[in-house]
């Protein structure tokens, strides 16, 4: 049996959450945003994961069950940005965020 | 045991510089090759925590799937493979609001007792009749958002006729 | 809950869910009718609607009730993962309403847009997605429900996808509700730390007493970011304006007057019972000395409404587009909803989802008008819209109502949602009267930029008249605004009066739901 200092996981996910915001705030190629929220994103799943094995028992076990559905919900989300960022390169030729004309983050 | 936190802190400081890395360099192609390092390392970290089902869905989902995804974006989005991204600047605004989350969380943190707690491995059809009870409502929910997903990117993506 | 249920309470969920898969399917066909995928939409939404009615206890419908007045507003469970209030079913209702008049409104786009099948398939997923929200009585049902919301919406931004400006905001909306979601779920993650459950219930009643209350703290805070995004509250604002602007009319009709409600009824589950926990009859020891985290959150939310309702205004009152300016004063009509949570008393909350009510014909119905007034031929900047109200008198008096039921002007239903509100507010005493002055001095604000508008509806400037109206060449009967917007913009027009004059009924529902709610908290 595995044991760890539960401080040690949660700064691990606490920092994951950090770089994925400070990715969002600061880039600005959409391959690179959707790396960093996928990042975000890692952190909360590790996050469900890490209290699920602290705590074990069934309340553990639906915070792994929580991770899974997350997981596929992440999967999908990429999916759908590059829908919207392949038809935008079709028309334009760039996705860059910075360059759309009207639109600023 | 003294092991496990010595592995799990490098896993930890792999996903930490992986992330970091996979944000900083410049080139796009190397970025989606930090991402799947950093994607197999939080496997290995969930290997680690006692929840291998998780550790093989990170693999084939993220590791897998996600990363020929994010690739295939980069292929098709940039004329040449090996673009360069223009750096764009480090704003000590954005570097601050980051720091300043991670810190509140970790100050939140430090309210769990900072022992050694024993992980706990689960049965894997714990996991299964945990997704399925209340008739598997997140599934559904999920398969809903794949549903519009589908629905949607299909027609975004196809090559219109007109 | 299961042998209580019988799969007839989730009748309207699945009219609507069937009604976007036909749509798929016929699409699949090949079959590409505007008229035919809205005539779906309209019938499922409807039919989804006098469902949700029926629900409600409304006698003369009462055999088309699926759910049995025994299973709304149980007491709380700590295990289920939905549930049935009243408050949620007025919730469906509106959500039900708001697709049915975007639908209506569609009728007028060309018979043969490329397209219209996934308008309104999206249209009835995320509406799907919204119904189900109204539901959860847990946290990560609730987030993914709005998850199919998000997706959806995002998707529906871009459907027109050789419009770069459609996809530039799609994109936009996109990397921002994604950003949301992952706040979201790792707020949820550090609750599920904290009290070891994801049901509200139990996240409710636990607040201070057990587990680790910085960690929940932490994760509230995070959630109200993460919905903040979804309702556009202030510091979460900024991208609103651009994906309101730059998404397809009748899109932004739906993302202003149906789908940010969402996150205002996420807002309400999710926050109304740590609000409400010091109010309520101690169960156990444990809450004999809680962590007083409660007027933490409360400050924070009455701030995030304040902030939320200013900034709206004094931004709207700066614009020169009529889109652009609609988008502000629906964020500042956000702060006024969130002002209700902050309250957090059923007054304050039957207010604030009247305002939720009204805001669906008030906005809903503004944007319909932006969009019939573009298929004339008419620019985007107010100016452009100069003596509109004298050209077309009923598209004139119409939207004139819209906007004086958004200033509040008595005999209108935004008079009677903000003094509703504002009385409760005073009520509440102590701080939340300087909420509610604050809330009447924006009130007062926002009769300038309404008034400004009206002034140029009604103005015919002799000198240099443009002459902007070329003759409406888009074919459509009744002077280019179509049957279909006609009938939407009429609807919404007419129950902005009806109801203003006469609200007790919708009133009296909504008053006694929220009373409910309030005492069950989630």
């Amino acid at each position: 049996m595995t044991s760890l200092v539960p401080l040690d996981l949660l700064a691990l996910s606490a920092a994951l959450l950090g770089i994925g915001l400070f990715g969002i705030l600061t880039r600005r190629n959409f391959i690179l945003l959707l790396i960093s929220i996928e990042i975000a994103m890692n952190a909360a799943i590790l996050n469900f994961v890490i209290f699920g094995a602290l705590s074990g028992g069934p309340g553990g076990v639906s915070g792994s069950a929580i991770a899974v559905v997350l997981v596929g919900l992440a999967a999908t989300e990429v999916a759908v940005g590059l829908a919207i960022v392949l038809a935008l390169n079709r028309l334009r030729g760039s996705i860059n965020v910075a360059e759309s004309a009207t639109l600023r983050l | 045991m003294i092991l496990e936190q010595v592995a799990f802190a490098s896993l930890a400081a792999v996903a930490v510089v992986t992330a970091l890395l996979a944000l900083l360099v410049r080139e796009l192609v190397h970025t989606i090759l930090w991402i799947a390092v950093f994607f197999v390392d939080l496997a290995a970290i969930y290997f680690l925590l006692s929840a291998p089902f998780l550790g093989v869905l990170q693999l084939g989902v993220y590791a897998g799937a996600v990363t020929i995804l994010l690739l295939f974006g980069v292929m098709v989005t940039r004329k040449r493979i090996f673009s360069r991204e223009a750096v764009t600047g480090i704003g000590p605004s954005s570097l601050a609001l980051a720091a300043l989350v991670v810190i509140l969380l970790v100050a939140a943190a430090t309210v769990v007792p900072n022992t050694e707690v024993p992980v706990r491995a689960y049965d894997v059809t714990l996991l299964s009749t945990t997704l399925f009870n209340q008739d598997g409502s997140w599934l559904l929910l999920l398969g809903l958002t794949m549903l519009g997903a589908l629905a949607g990117a299909i027609y975004l993506v196809r090559e219109g006729r007109e | 809950m299961g042998d209580v249920l019988s799969l007839a309470a989730f009748a309207p969920e699945a009219l609507v869910l069937a009604g976007a898969l036909l749509i798929l399917l016929l699409d699949a066909l090949e079959v590409r009718k505007l008229e035919l995928f809205a005539g779906i939409s309209l019938v499922a939404s409807f039919g989804a609607l006098l469902l949700v009615v029926a629900d409600l206890g409304f006698a003369p419908l009462h055999l088309l009730a699926g759910v049995p007045a025994s299973a709304i507003d149980l007491p709380p469970t700590t295990s289920a993962l939905w549930g049935f209030s009243s408050l949620g079913l007025i919730f469906q209702a509106v959500f039900l309403l708001a697709t049915f008049l975007v639908s209506l409104g569609s009728l007028s786009r060309p018979s043969d847009e490329k397209g219209s099948a996934v308008f309104f398939a999206l249209l009835l997923i995320a509406t799907v997605g919204m119904l189900l929200a109204a539901i959860a009585a847990d946290l990560i049902f609730l987030l993914l429900a709005i998850e199919v919301v998000g997706i959806s919406t995002y998707l529906l931004v871009g459907y027109t996808r050789r419009d770069p400006r459609g996809l530039e905001a799609a994109m936009k909306f996109y990397i921002v509700g994604a950003l949301s979601s992952a706040l979201s779920f790792f707020g949820a993650s550090l609750l599920f730390g904290a009290y070891g459950s994801t049901n509200l219930t139990v996240l409710s009643q636990a607040t201070g007493t057990v587990g680790y209350p910085a960690l929940a703290l932490i994760g509230y805070a995070l959630l109200i970011a993460g919905v903040g995004f979804k309702v556009t509250a202030v510091p979460f604002h900024a991208w609103a304006v651009d994906v309101y602007d730059g998404a397809p009319d009748d899109v932004t009709a739906f993302l202003a007057g149906g789908s940010k409600k969402v996150g205002v009824f996420a807002f309400f589950l999710v926050f109304i019972g740590p609000l409400t926990i010091l109010d309520r009859p101690c169960a156990s020891a444990a809450c004999a000395t809680p962590f007083h985290f409660a007027p933490t959150l409360q400050l924070a939310l009455a701030l995030l409404s304040l902030l939320t309702m200013t900034v709206g205004n004094v931004l709207a009152l700066l614009q020169r587009e009529m889109k652009r300016m609609l988008a502000y004063s629906s964020i500042s009509q956000a702060g006024y909803m969130l002002l209700g949570i902050a309250i957090g008393t059923s007054p304050a909350l039957a207010g604030a989802t009247f305002q939720v009510f009204a805001h669906v014909f008030m906005k809903l119905g503004a944007f319909l008008v932006v969009a019939a007034v573009a298929g004339l031929g008419i620019g985007p900047l107010i100016e452009d819209w100069r003596g509109l109200g004298l050209r077309r008198p009923w598209l004139g008096v119409a939207f004139a109502l819209m906007l004086l039921s958004l200033a509040g002007v008595p005999l209108t239903v935004g008079f009677v949602s903000k003094f509703v509100l504002f009385s409760a507010a005073v009520q509440a005493q102590g701080l939340f009267v300087w909420l509610a002055v604050a809330g009447l001095l924006n009130s007062a604000l926002s009769v300038f930029y309404y008034a400004r508008v009206l002034r140029v509806l009604y103005m015919e400037s002799p000198d240099d008249a443009p002459a902007p109206t070329p003759p409406s060449s888009n074919g459509l009967p009744l002077g280019g605004l179509g049957y279909g917007r006609a009938a939407a913009i009429g609807l919404c027009a007419v129950a902005i009066v009806a109801i203003g004059v006469y609200p007790q009924p919708v009133l009296s529902a909504i008053q006694s739901a929220a009373s409910h709610f309030a005492l069950t908290g989630a």
